[in-house]
């Protein structure tokens, strides 16, 4: 290449100028034709050479303040005053005119005096062209107009909502100049438009609920406000940036919503009672979505589900308590009935509120702990005199024996199964229920009453599920145990079989329990008669070819027998108990015989005596006569065979109301939680060795609450029976603090 | 005293029989002398001994007159019976019924109500450092006063558990404990010690436990009469929590004031 000319700054410069007037009016609309690449090249090359001579030929510097000169001199002349002379919507539309013209400028011109960007300004670390083109404009025309601009945006926003149609794309893009002139940082858009913006909004907002909360209903209240957010969030889409989402929300939910949270759920006619008390599930699952998104929202509305469905359940527990009290006067057979409702009910309420919190509320933890705790509240009263542990476990019964009074399908009985499981989780007396179903199971499993053995066994892996283990290991023993004792009565008849010299004389059905399983029975107190006497030594003769080491006790009051009647009209068949079977067996060798014979020849106690006396002689059937012929039972009564007797059918069974045994099981549970409350204290001082009194309660509540709520008074007598067996003694200093004594 | 042979125990009972010392001080005398009783006499008597200006003649006398009979009801009473304990008290000019004859046995350490061994009685006279019945009547006022220092209270009141209750049984019958609740608290004036005696026969009428015995004396120290600063949160043991709701429930307490 040729040695170059040197260009000197003027005659450098007024080349420039030629094309920078050139650009302009390409932006003015005025007619000038495009750039050329040849032009292009030339303005490029222009201040390439005018860069790149030897100093003092150097015009760096110079060029790269004209070149600012120039954008300052454009927007002076020519950007300002056309700015100034509109207002509004044109003024807007002006600006955004403007700004892309500026833009384009900025891009022309940067590539011309692009040179001075790859040396000149890399070395002296400048700000870069394309940077001091756009601060030109932000300095001049945006700090002049931004106040303007930004009311004059507010103002149309508010009146969209008001209805009005806007332009929206000429919002987008007047908002898109607060953020691009503050190129790649946010404050020009957050300070001069955003703070103003949300200010505004929250107080139009503010306006708008003073009114809605007085006028309007709380679900169209909560319509208004769930559409109001929705267009908010539009508007983001629309126009806003999109940082300004959560801040606009923010405001809008406070102004609608936080404020006037408490007003509106407790509207007397339409609040959050009364929308629970109509069923208004989409409401409800509105005022879930709306008040989920404000802080601590959701806390007075799961506080008043849970009222309500306490006030609901207490209405149950109160309808069954009213029922009994009626129904006391008549039959006491019914008694019961009213109570196998009522869990019915309460299951149907658990399913309501249970779809309630799943669909309207969802899911979410805040109302499943309402729902637990209001149905621990009313749970937990029991209804006339019957804990609900009995309750659930008579309604379990009912469901599981032989014609109980509820007639399901399969399907029907296992779901019913589920959820009176699910309804046991909001007892604290577990282990009441525990025995009062260990009681029930026994009869069913030792009665043949249970209808299926699938049952029996799906619910006790439910309960399994539920409450563990150490739960149902008994309950599944029981069942266990009646398979073996089937293996075991073939293996018995086998041996009758094989070995024809023993016979126990009448057929005989032997079922083995292991002991601990179930619940206790009194044993070995009937004097047996000499037939029954002979079944028992072949049995145990039996017994003991089988296994060396185990102990037979016999409970004869579990016991029935089939017996023949050889009455005057005819023979009957007299199913009956083997205690009612030994004491007719008497009257084989006796005509007549006293109260005081019977009860010596029975060994029985008095409260067994009189019961069976009265079923075989004061109720249906009259197999015995009994001197003086009344309704109750007294030691002075004589009793005699009735030959007379006779029936329609060939085959009676003779019932044996069973004893009552709920004060039994209520002891036993009580006796149960005293070593089990022992075993905890012992246990937590064992390993904590000094423990203050009322942290011991504490952790000794903790523990056993999985089973029950042990009360406190228990506990403390408990602590101190320890104290007395020197399991523990108390701190000689600080009587609330106590030692293991190892 | 287990730790010895049988032989070197011998010889303690002996020395401790003979001159009235104490165990400790026989060991030292018999240890001093190579185990030989004379040597050990000679040990002992030679050497001043701060409790032996009590006579210990004239406590055996003391002893003698008092320990009961020999009799076909009582073979081995080697001890002071009721009987004599009686005669004491006519000695002295006390009530056998009078709190200062707890104090007494206290002193003692007498380990059940109306009998004392003879190490009792001796020992305990020589540690008050009386040796004659004048000298144990002069002492009588002292001993009543002891009652009230708080502090010998408290000791004299938790001893009185263990002496007052049948041997070998855990706890104190109510009768006696009342009883002596009655006697102790007529020392402390403690205002509702009438109404917790008719709560115990009213709703309780089990003996008492050691833990509830010692509990009481805290309750009666610490918590008001009007109960302002009960807490019933507290691990006061459950008779006391139930003597309170018994004492509210009556409206003998009513927030904080006896009416």
């Amino acid at each position: 290449m040729n040695e170059r000319k040197t260009i000197d700054l003027e005659q450098g410069w007024d080349f420039m100028q030629k094309g920078i007037t050139k650009l302009k009016n390409i932006l003015e609309g005025l007619p000038e034709p495009q750039f050329s690449s040849e032009d292009y090249m030339m303005l490029y090359t222009t201040i390439y050479n005018m860069c790149t001579q030897k100093p003092p030929h150097d015009y760096s510097q110079q060029l790269y303040d004209k070149y600012r000169e120039s954008f300052e001199e454009y927007i002076t002349s020519t950007v300002l005053p056309s700015l100034r002379e509109k207002h509004d919507e044109f003024m807007l539309r002006e600006l955004v005119r403007r700004w892309s013209n500026h833009k384009v400028m900025v891009r022309w011109l940067s590539r011309f005096f692009h040179y001075l960007d790859r040396y000149f300004i890399a070395r002296r670390s400048l700000p870069p062209l394309n940077e001091v083109g756009l601060a030109c404009f932000r300095d001049l025309v945006y700090q002049e107009v931004n106040g303007k601009v930004r009311d004059a945006v507010i103002s149309l926003i508010d009146q969209e909502r008001e209805g009005e149609q806007i332009d929206r794309a000429l919002l987008k893009n007047v908002l898109d100049i607060f953020v691009e002139i503050g190129m790649g940082q946010m404050e020009y858009y957050e300070n001069d438009f955003e703070a103003s913006m949300l200010n505004d909004t929250a107080a139009y907002y503010s306006r708008k609920a003073s009114n809605w909360i007085l006028e309007d209903s709380c679900p169209d209240y909560m319509l208004k406000a769930e559409e109001c957010l929705k267009r908010e969030k539009d508007r983001v889409s629309h126009y806003l940036h999109s940082s300004s989402e959560p801040k606009l929300l923010e405001k809008v939910q406070n102004e609608l919503l936080s404020v006037y949270a408490t007003q509106l759920l407790e509207k007397e006619h339409s609040g959050c009672h009364a929308l629970l008390r109509d069923d208004k599930v989409d409401d409800l699952s509105r005022m879930y979505r709306l008040f989920s998104k404000i802080p601590k929202g959701l806390d007075p509305v799961s506080s008043m589900f849970k009222q309500h469905v306490t006030a609901e359940g207490t209405t149950l527990v109160k309808q069954a308590e009213d029922a009994a009290s009626t129904k006391k006067a008549e039959k006491r057979d019914v008694v019961g009935l009213q109570e196998q409702v009522f869990v019915r009910k309460v299951i149907e309420l658990h399913d309501k509120y249970l779809a309630y919190v799943n669909d309207c509320f969802m899911n979410h933890t805040l109302f499943h702990k309402a729902l637990k705790e209001a149905f621990e509240i009313f749970c937990n009263k029991g209804v006339a005199g019957s804990s609900s542990a009995e309750l659930l476990a008579t309604f379990c019964d009912n469901i599981l024996k032989k014609g109980g009074s509820e007639k399901l399908s399969d399907e029907a009985i296992e779901d019913t199964l589920e959820k009176v499981v699910k309804l046991l989780a909001y007892i604290s007396d577990k282990d009441l229920f525990a025995e009062f179903y260990r009681k029930k199971l026994a009869r069913r499993l030792l009665f043949d009453k249970s209808a299926n053995d699938e049952h029996e066994r799906s619910i006790l892996t439910k309960l399994k599920q539920q409450c563990g283990g150490q739960f149902t290991s008994k309950m599944e023993g029981m069942v266990t145990d009646l398979t073996l004792a089937k293996e075991n009565q073939s293996h018995f008849e086998e041996y009758l079989n094989n070995n024809p010299n023993v016979s126990p004389g009448i057929d005989l059905t032997v079922t083995v329990l292991t002991t601990g399983f179930w619940p206790s029975y009194k044993s070995f107190d009937l004097n047996l008669p000499a037939e029954m006497v002979k079944c028992v030594e072949v049995f145990r003769e039996f017994y003991q070819t089988k296994t060396k080491h185990r102990k037979l006790t016999w409970i004869y009051s579990l016991g029935t027998c089939n017996i023949n009647g050889k009455f005057e009209p005819k023979t009957m068949e007299l199913i009956v108990t083997t205690y009612q079977a030994s004491a007719l067996l008497l009257f084989n060798l006796s005509d007549r015989l006293s109260y005081q014979e019977i009860m010596t020849q029975l060994n029985l106690s008095d409260d067994d005596v009189v019961r069976l006396l009265h079923s075989l002689s004061c109720a249906k059937y009259k197999i015995l006569l009994k001197e003086p012929n009344t309704k109750t039972i007294s030691p002075t009564d004589y009793f005699e065979f009735n030959s007379k007797f006779t029936d329609k059918m060939r085959r009676i069974k003779i019932p044996l109301p069973p004893v009552d045994e709920k004060k039994k099981v209520i002891e036993d549970v009580d006796k149960d939680r005293r070593y089990a409350i022992d075993a905890s204290i012992v246990r937590i001082m064992k390993s904590r060795k000094v423990l203050g009194y009322q942290q011991l309660v504490m952790e000794c509540v903790e523990q056993l609450g999985r089973m029950f709520k042990p009360d406190v008074k228990a506990i403390k007598k408990r602590i101190e029976d320890l104290i007395t067996r020197d399991y523990l003694e108390r701190d000689k200093e600080n009587p609330n603090l106590f030692r293991y004594l190892a | 005293m287990n730790k010895l042979g049988r032989g070197h125990r011998d010889k303690v009972q002996q020395f401790m029989t003979i001159t009235g010392a104490s165990e400790k001080v026989a060991l030292q005398s018999l240890k001093a002398s190579d185990w030989h009783l004379d040597g050990a006499f000679d040990v002992f008597y030679s050497q001043p001994h701060p409790k032996s200006f009590t006579d210990t003649k004239h406590l055996e006398e003391m002893y003698n007159r008092y320990k009961g009979k020999l009799t076909i009801n009582h073979p081995y009473a080697d001890m002071i019976m009721a009987d004599g304990i009686s005669t004491l008290c006519n000695d002295l000019q006390v009530d056998p019924q009078d709190i200062v004859m707890l104090v007494v046995s206290w002193h003692m350490k007498a380990a059940t109500m109306c009998e004392f061994t003879k190490q009792e009685f001796v020992g305990g006279l020589q540690s008050l450092g009386i040796d004659s019945l004048e000298k144990f009547r002069e002492r009588i006022p002292f001993m009543r006063s002891e009652l009230k220092d708080d502090q010998k209270f408290k000791e004299i009141y938790i001893f009185a558990f263990g002496w007052a209750k049948e041997k070998g049984q855990k706890s104190l019958a109510l009768d006696t404990a009342i009883g002596m609740w009655q006697l102790l608290f007529e020392e402390k004036e403690w205002p509702l010690v009438d109404h917790w005696c008719q709560f115990l026969q009213a709703r309780h009428n089990k003996a008492i436990s050691r833990d509830t015995w010692s509990q009481l004396l805290e309750f009666a120290r610490s918590v008001d009469p009007t109960l302002a600063n009960y807490d019933a949160e507290g691990a006061w043991p459950y008779l006391i929590d139930e003597f309170v709701e018994y004492l509210i429930e009556n409206g003998i307490i009513e927030k904080g004031r006896v009416m």
